[in-house]
Formats: structure tokens, sequence, C-alpha cells
């Protein structure tokens, strides 16, 4: 029986090219959920994007319009989206979305996953 | 399987691990009951994981409430609902939209990691099962797979030990560090501010966890990110400060000046009872009595009747 959050993930996993979607908590950089294909890296992977999002909030700093929405890192292959869901509490979470470049464009897969993201913890 | 114990074993989690790889191949339901410190419940459906109870972990009804996405009173008002109506709380608060469905599940999932993460850090001794249907609240449906949990909470101590200095431990007593107060003041909220605003000396990293509605492991992690900073100081296991054991000389210099909380700082070599002068700051009393009086030149206001010290010595 699949669950509100994973179907909500499935839904990402639904746009073209995306490989892996993952939910990570970014207080303790634990992967909370994830669909897609099993990546056996995806756990260190959280850590450090949990610790750079961390990061970048805390250079940022709390000036107006400051927030951090997105990091994203581009590879030959793929494109690594981790989109910002602000809901407390905590720090909030990170959605991650593993992006195949030869099957998708990088600005409307960012397009995607930021129309996508509202609806993951609804 | 209705009922079984697991006796002591060598590692981090002790019996508990095996206890729930048993539970998990028989696809246990019912309690499975933690013995050691901290001890605690574990309710397992079909052999996963769907509420963990133990006092070092805030439970998601702490996590929502003391962080404030769910006010007090909208949580009363649920909770009264799903009673009434013999529902659970998690579908009610879903239902009257003061969580998201998917945001909830998230905390729970992260709820039910930390109090895992509380048991490695802890000492489990014994675990024993019991056959039935626990009766939760708020339980993860369906629930987390028990070796994911596990695995989690034995990376999360392999971060924490990564740390210099002694481990930290759940009950140990958090002091702000004379820099902390004047750091707070100069420098921008780097998101150790809501976790110094609530050192004074007596919460446990324990405490401060449920005192935020935080987990016990982002807490510990915060609490040794400040003690690297030399924000914080964290008492040894047998209760010296640890500013004093290791002789550093600029942790000695830093204990000048005032406290943290902007107090006088107490010097051990200062009496605990102020000393009794007769003779204030070597002054004789007619000459501080002399002080008292109103001055002629306008200058703070003095009592208006004031014994000379012959009147003194006329009583």
């Amino acid at each position: 029986m699949g669950t509100s959050l994973q179907e909500a993930l499935h839904q990402v996993l639904a746009a073209e090219g995306v490989r892996t979607v993952a939910l990570i908590d970014i207080a303790s950089g634990m992967v909370v959920r994830f669909v897609g294909e099993p990546n056996p890296g995806l756990a260190t992977a959280a850590v450090s994007l949990a610790d750079e999002a961390r990061a970048a909030r805390g250079l940022l700093g709390p000036r107006p319009g400051g927030d951090l929405e997105e990091i994203a890192a581009v590879t030959d292959s793929g494109l690594h989206l981790s989109r910002v869901l602000l809901d407390k509490p905590g720090e909030g979470f990170l959605l991650f979305v593993d992006v195949d470049r030869a099957r998708a464009n990088i600005a409307l897969a960012s397009l995607r996953v930021g129309q996508f993201a509202p609806a993951v913890l609804a | 399987m209705s009922a079984r114990s697991w006796g002591p074993a060598d590692g981090p989690l002790g019996p508990l691990d095996q206890a729930l790889r048993d539970c998990a191949a028989a696809r246990f339901s019912g309690e499975l009951h933690v013995i050691g410190a901290p001890g605690g419940m574990i309710c397992l459906a079909d052999g996963a994981v769907s509420a963990i109870e133990t006092p070092w972990s805030p439970s998601p009804e702490v996590i929502l409430l003391r962080s404030g996405r769910v006010t007090s009173a909208d949580w009363e008002a649920a909770f009264t609902a799903a009673t009434v109506a013999r529902g659970r709380l998690s579908d009610e608060l879903v239902t009257r939209g003061l969580v998201g469905a998917g945001e909830l599940e998230a905390v729970l999932r992260t709820a039910l990691a930390d109090a895992m993460f509380a048991f490695a850090a802890g000492f489990v001794d014994t675990c024993r099962a019991e056959a039935g249907t626990p009766d939760f609240e708020m339980p993860l449906t369906p629930g987390a797979e028990a070796d994911g949990l596990v695995a989690e909470a034995l990376r999360r101590m392999e971060v924490l030990a990564d740390f210099p200095g002694p481990p930290l431990h759940a009950r140990a007593r958090v002091t702000a560090a004379p820099r902390a107060a004047a750091r707070r003041e100069t420098t921008p909220d780097d998101g150790h501010d809501g976790a110094l605003a609530l050192i004074d000396g007596r919460r446990t990293i324990r405490d401060l966890a449920f005192a935020r509605g935080r987990g016990l492991y982002v807490t510990t992690l915060e609490v040794a990110r400040m003690r690297g900073n030399g924000l914080i100081a964290v008492p040894a296991a047998d209760g010296q400060h640890p500013g004093d054991e290791d002789g550093d000389p600029q942790r000695k210099a830093a204990a000048v000046g005032p406290t943290a909380a902007g107090l006088p700082r107490r010097h051990k070599d200062r009496p605990a009872q102020p000393k009794r002068t007769g003779d204030a700051d070597g002054r004789s009393l007619p000459a501080v009595l002399r002080l008292l009086r109103p001055r002629a030149d306008g200058g703070p206001q003095a009592p208006r009747t004031v014994l000379t010290s012959n009147e003194l010595g006329g009583m």
C-alpha cells in the first residue's frame, strides 16, 4: 500500500528523465523516503546535500529574499536538483531529484520539480 | 510468536537489533518492550515499526507542538474530535488541514529514526515481545522497515563519534561559554541562537531536544558543533568543568568578565558570603554616613533623614 508521501514522490518520478526522487531531512541528513532507481550512494549524498543546504543558509543569512530555494549540481551525465521544502518543523526537507541529462532539458526539469515540490508535503 | 525475550548482547543496540530482525521475519504484530536506559516500547505491525515511545526522544506530538507547527488549541480540538469519533488523531490533523499528509508522514519517520538513535545512544539490556494490537494515537501506516531504522541509528552514532572530545550523553548538562553571549550580540543567527537561549546549565541535551521540539540526534549534533566552536561546555562525567581539565590557557583567559548571562562571575577564591564590614571599603562609619547626606550641588537624591554620627552615638 502506498502512502501519500510515496505517491507524491512518484508523481515527480514520472517526469521525463527523472531517475531517482528522495525526501531528505535537512537537520539530520536522513533519507526519509525515496522512489526510483536504488542508488547506493544516496545516503552519503543526502548527508552532503543537507550540510550544503545548512551552509548555504548560514551564508545567505536572514536578509529579506535570501532564503535558499534550490541547489543544482550538473555533471556530464546528470542533473541533481535539491529543492528546499520550507515547511516546519525542524530545518525543513530537501526534495532531491536525479535527472538524466540525455533525456531531459535542465531548465525544464528544474521548472517541473518546482511545480511538483509544494505537493510533496501536502 | 506470542511472547519472547532476548537477553543481553553486544553491539550498540544490544539485543534490540536481533529482536527486530526476528520480529520482522515473523511479521510480528504487538509491543516490543525495550529494557535499559532509556527504556521504551516499540509498536510493530506485520514486523514493521509503526511507533516508538522512549523518554529520551520527543514524540511526534512534542515535535509538532513545540516547533509551533500546530498550535495547542488546534491540537486539543483535533484530539477531542478524534476521540469522539473514535478515529485516529493523525487522520484528524490532516482532515482539518493542520498538517499535510506527506509532512506528517515525514515527521513520523524522522521521529522513529530519532527514537531508534536514542536506544543506540543509550544502553539496551533486554527485550520482550508481546503479541497484541497496540493502540497508538499516531502510528506510521504502513510501518518503517526496522533494518533501515537501525542502519540510520548506527550512521548517526558514527557521525557523532567523529567529533573531537568525549562522547556526548543525552543526560549531560550543557553550559554556555562566556563568548557565547558576546557572539549573540555581534554575529547574525546561524541557527545556534535558539539552542543557546535555552542553555542555562541545568538543561540536559535531552531537555533541549524536548524544549525545542527537535530530535535528540539533531540536538546532540548541534551541541557537538557548538562545543567545537567553543560556545558551550559540557561537563565531564565526573562533574569537572572541561575548561578546567585541559588546562587550555585561552579557555581559562575566557573565564574572566561577565558570564554568558551577563551576571558578575563568581570566582573560586571569592567567599560565598560577603565580608562583614564595619568600615565599608576601609572608610570609617562617620565617613560613610557623610556620603549619605544630601548634596548641595544637586547630586543624586539622598534620604531626607540622615542620622549623624553624633546622633548615632547618642542612641
